[in-house]
C-alpha cells in the first residue's frame, strides 16, 4: 500500500517519448503558452530547446525563470494556465507542457547541473518568514541579486505545503529537497522551528534586517465548531502532513468520512484510497455542477472508488455519527464513522506580525505594506492561490524589495 | 545561463560564433540579414550575386519537401537560382550591413559566366565591404551550363575562375563545392591551385523528391512539368559529412579550411561537422522551416558540449574525428559483439524479432506465450539491427567474442 503512495502516479517521459511530444509542439511565434505561464517559465522556449535536442539549455530556461521548476512541473494546474492557451488545442489536444517540464528538470538533476548563480554581494540582508513556494522563490530571486537571505519557518523542515500538504504520489519530498538544496547553495540560511511573532518578534527582525518578507501562507486549518475537541476528528492538512512525513506508514480505520470538496479534499480521499482504506465517503457542500476541485482530481478519486455525495451540510455530530442535511431538498443523511477528516479550508495565522488581513488576504494590491520595511507575498497577497502564482508573487515581491532598497543604485 | 567563447578564426577573419546563414533566400536582403545578426548568427553568406547581364527568372512554385511519418521536412527541394534583386541593390545592402554590423562577418557569394564576370564581381563585393568571398560553383539548377554545378564538376574551369576572382580581389576566398560528383578532391585541389583559400561544402544534391501520382509529374509542378533540382536539409547531412571527411583525408588537405553545410539543425549536427573538420557552419533549410531562432539552441547546446568536453576554444574540436574514420579494409574484423537485452526495459513488442528474422539472421527467438525475445548466439552475427529498431533502447552491446582463430583479447576491443 505504502509503495503505491510513495511512487509518482504520473509516468515520466523518456528521451524518445519526450521528443515525440516536443515534436507535436507547433513552435508558435509569440508562443501563447509562454504568455500564459503566471511565473514566466517560458514553455515556448524550453520546448523548442527540447525539439532541437538541447536539454541543458531547456533546463536553464526553466530554472532561471522559476526556481521551483521541477515542483511546478508536477503540481501546476496547467489546464488552467499554459496548456489552456496552447495553439495545438485548435488541432487536437494541448502539448503536455507539465510532462515535458518534468522531463527537463529530471534531466537537470541527473546531469547534476547547478544553474542558478549567487549575485555579487550588495551588503543587504532580508528576512523571509515562511518557506513555502513564495518565500523560497523570493529568496532565490533576492540571492541572485546579491542579498543575504535568512528564511524563518515554524516547521521543522522547509517547504510549506510543498512538503506538508501535497501528497507524495503527486510531489515526492525528494523533489522538494532538491529544489530547496539549489536555493541553499545560493547561500540561503534556514532558521527552522522558529515562529515569528512568538520565538522572535517582528521588531527584532526589523532591527536586524533591511527588509522582512511575510510569506506565511494559509498555515492553519479551519475547523467547524461542532467538530472541535473530538478525538476521531482530524483536519485535512494535519492528516496529509502526517502521512507524508511517515511515507505512508499510518494506522487507519476502514470507514472514514471526509467533509469538503476542493482539491485538498480530493488529495485526502485519494490518499486514503491509495493507502487501502475500504470505505471512504466524501460529503460535499457544493453540488457537482459547482464543484471546486478540478475535474481531473475528481475523476481520479471516483475511479479509485470514493463515494462522493454532493449538496449536504453537516448539521450534527455525536457518538461517531455525523448528521447531514441537504442544502435544497428535505433530506437527512446519517453516517456512522470511525474517523472524520475535515477539508473545509485553511486560513492565515498572522498573530503579532503587524499586518491586517481580511478574509486571509492583505487589504492592498501588490507587495508593500504600510510599514516601509515589511513586504508580503504568497497566498496572503492578492491573486490565485496556487504554487505557480506563489512563484510569480515571490519574484515580484523580490523585485519590489529591491526597488524599495534603492535597486542597483 | 552558460556562456562560453564560441569565436573562431577562419582564414584570418574573426567570427564571434561559427554559425552563418548559407547563401540562399534566408540571406536575401538587408532586413533579413539584420534580423539574423540580431538573433545571434555570427555571419551571413549573402544570396549569390550574379553578373548584371544574367537575368534571373524564377518559377512558381519552387519548393517541395520529403516527409516521413510525423516528420515534416526529412529533406527539402528547391528550384531557385541566384539573387533576384538587381546587382546595385545587393551591393548597397552589403555595404549598409557592414557599416551597421562591423563585428559580424559578411561573406559575398558570387557567380559569373566567364572570367571577366568573376573578376568584376569580386572587385565589386570587396569595394562594397564584404569580409570574404564565396564562389558558388555548385548550384544544380542554373539555366546556363556556363554556371553552377556544371562548372563545379570541371576542375579546369574551377581553377581558371578561382584565379579570375583572385585577380579581382585580395579578400579571403572559399569555393563552394557541388556534391553531384564522385570525388570532390580533384575539384577542391584545382580551386586551391587557382587561389581559393578554403572550401565550403556542400551545395544541394540533384533530386526528384516526389511525383504526383494522378498527374504523373514531379513536384513542384510548373505548368504541367517539373525538373531535377537541389535537395537539402537533414537528409543530406550524411552526404555532406562524407565529402568533408574525404576532403580532409585528401593528400595534403588534412588542414584544409572548411565551411560545413548541409542539414545542420541542432547543436549536435553542428558538433559533428566541427569534429570532421569544419571551422564555420552554414545553414539554410532549418531556417526556412523554423526561423533564425534555431541558432539560439545551436549556440547554447554547443557551449554545453564544450563544457562537457572540457574545451575552452571551439577551434580545439575541429577535425578531432577525422583520424577515426578509416578505410573499410582497415577496420578490425576479428570479433563479434553480441546484443544484450535489458529485460527490465523491454516492453515485449517483438520488433527486434521481426527485423532480425526478415532483415538479418533469424537469431532472435520469440516465445509467443510470454512475448519474450532471446538472442541465440549460435545464429547471431552481431549486426545490431535489433538495437536500432528497439523503441525503448533496451538492447545494448554485450559480450565480445573473438572469431575462431583470431588474435587479441576481447577486453581490449573498444566496442
Ligand atoms: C493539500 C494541498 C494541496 C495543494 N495542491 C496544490 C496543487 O496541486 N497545485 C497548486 O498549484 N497548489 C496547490 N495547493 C496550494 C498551494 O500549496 C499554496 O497556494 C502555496 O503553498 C502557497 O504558498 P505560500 O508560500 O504562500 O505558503 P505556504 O506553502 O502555505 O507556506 C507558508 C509557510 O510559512 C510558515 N509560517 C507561517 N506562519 C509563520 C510564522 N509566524 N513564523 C514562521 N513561519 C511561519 C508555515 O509553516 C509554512 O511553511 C495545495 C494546498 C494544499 C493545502
Ligand atoms: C531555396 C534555396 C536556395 C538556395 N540558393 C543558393 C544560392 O543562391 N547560392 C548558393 O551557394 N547556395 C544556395 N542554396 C544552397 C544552400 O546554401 C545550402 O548549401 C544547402 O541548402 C544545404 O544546406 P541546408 O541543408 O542547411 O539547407 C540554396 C538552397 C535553398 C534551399
Ligand atoms: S502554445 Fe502549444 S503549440 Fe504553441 S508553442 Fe506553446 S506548447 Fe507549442
Amino acid at each position: 500500500m505504502t509503495k503505491k503512495y510513495a511512487e509518482e502516479i504520473e509516468q515520466a517521459y523518456t528521451v524518445i517519448t519526450v521528443m515525440e511530444e516536443a515534436q507535436r509542439c507547433l513552435l508558435c511565434h509569440d508562443a501563447p503558452c509562454s504568455e500564459s505561464c503566471p511565473a514566466g517559465t517560458d514553455p515556448g522556449k524550453f520546448i523548442r530547446s527540447v525539439r532541437f535536442r538541447n536539454f541543458k539549455g531547456a533546463a536553464e530556461t526553466i530554472r532561471e525563470n522559476n526556481a521551483l521548476g521541477g515542483i511546478c512541473a508536477r503540481v501546476c494546474p496547467t489546464e488552467r494556465y499554459c496548456q489552456k492557451a496552447c495553439s495545438r488545442c485548435g488541432i487536437d489536444r494541448p502539448i503536455d507542457i507539465g510532462g515535458i517540464q518534468r522531463f527537463v528538470t529530471d534531466f537537470e538533476a541527473r546531469a547534476n547541473m547547478h544553474i542558478l548563480r549567487k549575485g555579487e554581494a550588495i551588503g543587504k540582508k532580508i528576512a523571509v518568514v515562511g518557506s513555502g513556494p513564495s518565500g523560497l522563490q523570493a529568496a532565490a530571486s533576492l540571492l541572485q541579486m546579491g542579498y543575504e537571505v535568512d528564511i524563518y519557518d515554524k516547521n521543522a523542515k522547509a517547504g510549506g505545503y510543498l512538503r506538508y500538504g501535497i501528497p507524495q504520489y503527486r510531489l515526492p519530498n525528494e523533489v522538494v529537497d532538491k529544489e530547496i538544496e539549489h536555493i541553499a547553495e545560493l547561500g540561503a540560511q534556514f532558521k527552522l522551528g522558529v515562529t515569528v511573532g512568538k520565538d522572535v518578534t517582528m521588531d527584532e527582525l526589523k532591527a536586524k534586517y533591511d527588509a522582512v518578507l511575510l510569506a506565511i501562507g494559509f498555515s492553519a486549518p479551519k475547523v467547524l465548531p461542532m467538530f472541535e475537541g473530538s478525538e476521531i476528528v482530524e483536519t485535512a492538512v494535519s492528516f496529509l502532513a502526517r502521512v507524508k512525513e511517515s511515507k505512508g506508514e499510518v494506522e487507519l480505520p476502514q470507514n472514514i468520512v471526509v467533509i469538503g470538496g476542493g482539491d485538498v479534499a480530493m488529495d485526502v480521499v485519494t490518499t486514503l484510497k491509495v493507502l487501502g482504506v475500504k470505505n471512504v465517503t466524501d460529503v460535499v457542500y457544493e453540488e457537482f455542477h459547482e464543484f471546486l476541485a478540478s475535474k481531473k482530481e475528481l475523476r481520479g478519486a471516483q475511479e479509485l472508488g470514493v463515494t462522493i455525495i454532493d449538496g449536504y451540510i453537516p448539521a450534527e455530530f455525536a457518538d461517531h455519527t455525523v448528521t447531514f442535511k441537504h442544502r435544497h431538498i428535505d433530506s437527512v443523511l446519517k453516517i456512522k464513522t470511525d474517523k472524520v477528516i475535515l477539508a473545509v479550508g485553511q486560513k492565515a495565522e498572522a498573530e503579532n506580525l503587524g499586518v491586517e488581513l481580511v478574509k486571509n488576504e492583505v487589504t492592498f494590491d501588490g507587495y508593500k505594506t504600510p510599514d516601509a520595511k515589511v513586504f508580503v507575498t504568497g497566498d496572503i497577497a492578492h491573486g490565485d492561490k496556487t504554487v505557480v502564482y506563489a512563484v510569480r508573487k515571490g519574484k515580484e515581491a523580490a523585485a519590489a524589495i529591491h526597488e524599495s532598497l534603492g535597486g542597483n543604485k | 545561463m552558460i556562456n562560453k567563447d564560441l569565436s573562431v578564426e577562419f582564414l584570418g577573419v574573426h567570427f564571434e560564433n561559427p554559425f552563418c546563414l548559407s547563401s540562399s533566400p534566408v540571406g536575401n536582403c538587408y532586413d533579413m540579414c539584420k534580423k539574423a545578426y540580431d538573433t545571434g548568427w555570427g555571419g551571413v553568406v549573402f544570396k549569390t550575386i550574379g553578373p548584371k547581364h544574367f537575368l534571373i527568372d524564377e518559377v512558381s512554385p519552387r519548393f517541395d519537401a520529403l516527409t516521413k511519418e510525423g516528420t515534416p521536412f526529412v529533406g527539402f527541394k528547391n528550384m531557385e537560382q541566384i539573387a533576384e534583386h538587381p546587382l546595385e541593390e545587393n551591393l548597397a545592402d552589403v555595404k549598409r550591413l557592414k557599416e551597421e554590423y562591423p563585428n559580424k562577418v559578411l561573406i559575398a557569394s558570387i557567380m559569373g559566366t566567364n572570367e571577366e564576370d568573376w573578376t568584376e564581381l569580386a572587385r565589386l563585393v570587396e569595394e562594397a565591404g564584404a569580409d570574404m568571398i564565396e564562389m558558388n560553383l555548385s548550384c544544380p539548377q542554373m539555366t546556363s551550363h556556363a554556371m553552377g554545378s556544371d562548372v563545379g564538376s570541371n576542375p579546369d574551369l574551377c581553377r581558371k575562375y578561382c584565379a579570375a576572382v583572385k585577380r579581382g580581389s585580395k579578400l579571403p576566398m572559399i569555393a563552394k563545392m557541388t556534391p553531384n560528383i564522385m570525388d570532390m578532391v580533384p575539384v577542391a585541389k584545382a580551386c586551391l591551385e587557382g587561389g581559393a583559400d578554403g572550401i565550403s561544402c556542400i551545395n544541394t544534391i540533384k533530386s526528384v523528391v516526389n511525383v504526383d501520382l494522378d498527374r504523373k509529374i514531379g513536384l513542384p509542378i510548373i505548368n504541367g512539368k517539373s525538373s531535377i533540382s537541389g535537395y537539402s536539409g537533414k537528409a543530406v547531412k550524411p552526404v555532406a559529412l562524407r565529402f568533408i571527411q574525404q576532403l580532409r583525408m585528401g593528400e595534403g588537405l588534412h588542414d584544409l579550411a572548411i565551411s560545413g553545410i548541409g542539414g545542420i539543425e541542432t547543436w549536435e549536427d553542428a558538433a559533428e561537422f566541427i569534429l570532421l573538420g569544419a571551422t564555420t557552419l552554414q545553414v539554410t533549410t532549418a531556417i526556412m522551416q523554423y526561423g533564425y531562432r534555431v541558432v539560439e539552441d545551436m549556440k547554447n547546446g554547443l557551449m554545453h558540449y564544450m563544457e562537457e568536453q572540457g574545451v575552452d576554444r571551439l577551434q580545439d574540436l575541429v577535425g578531432l574525428a577525422n583520424a577515426n574514420i578509416i578505410p573499410a579494409e582497415e577496420l578490425d574484423r576479428d570479433y563479434i559483439v553480441y546484443p544484450e537485452i535489458n529485460y527490465d526495459v523491454c516492453i515485449n513488442c517483438g520488433r527486434c524479432y521481426v527485423s532480425c528474422y526478415d532483415g538479418a539472421h533469424q537469431a532472435m527467438e520469440w516465445d509467443k506465450e510470454n512475448r519474450k525475445v532471446r538472442c541465440n548466439k549460435e545464429k547471431c552475427v552481431g549486426c545490431h539491427l535489433c538495437a536500432l529498431v528497439c523503441p525503448v533502447k533496451a538492447i545494448s552491446k554485450g559480450e565480445v567474442v573473438l572469431k575462431p582463430g583470431r588474435p587479441g583479447n576481447p577486453a581490449d576491443k573498444k566496442v
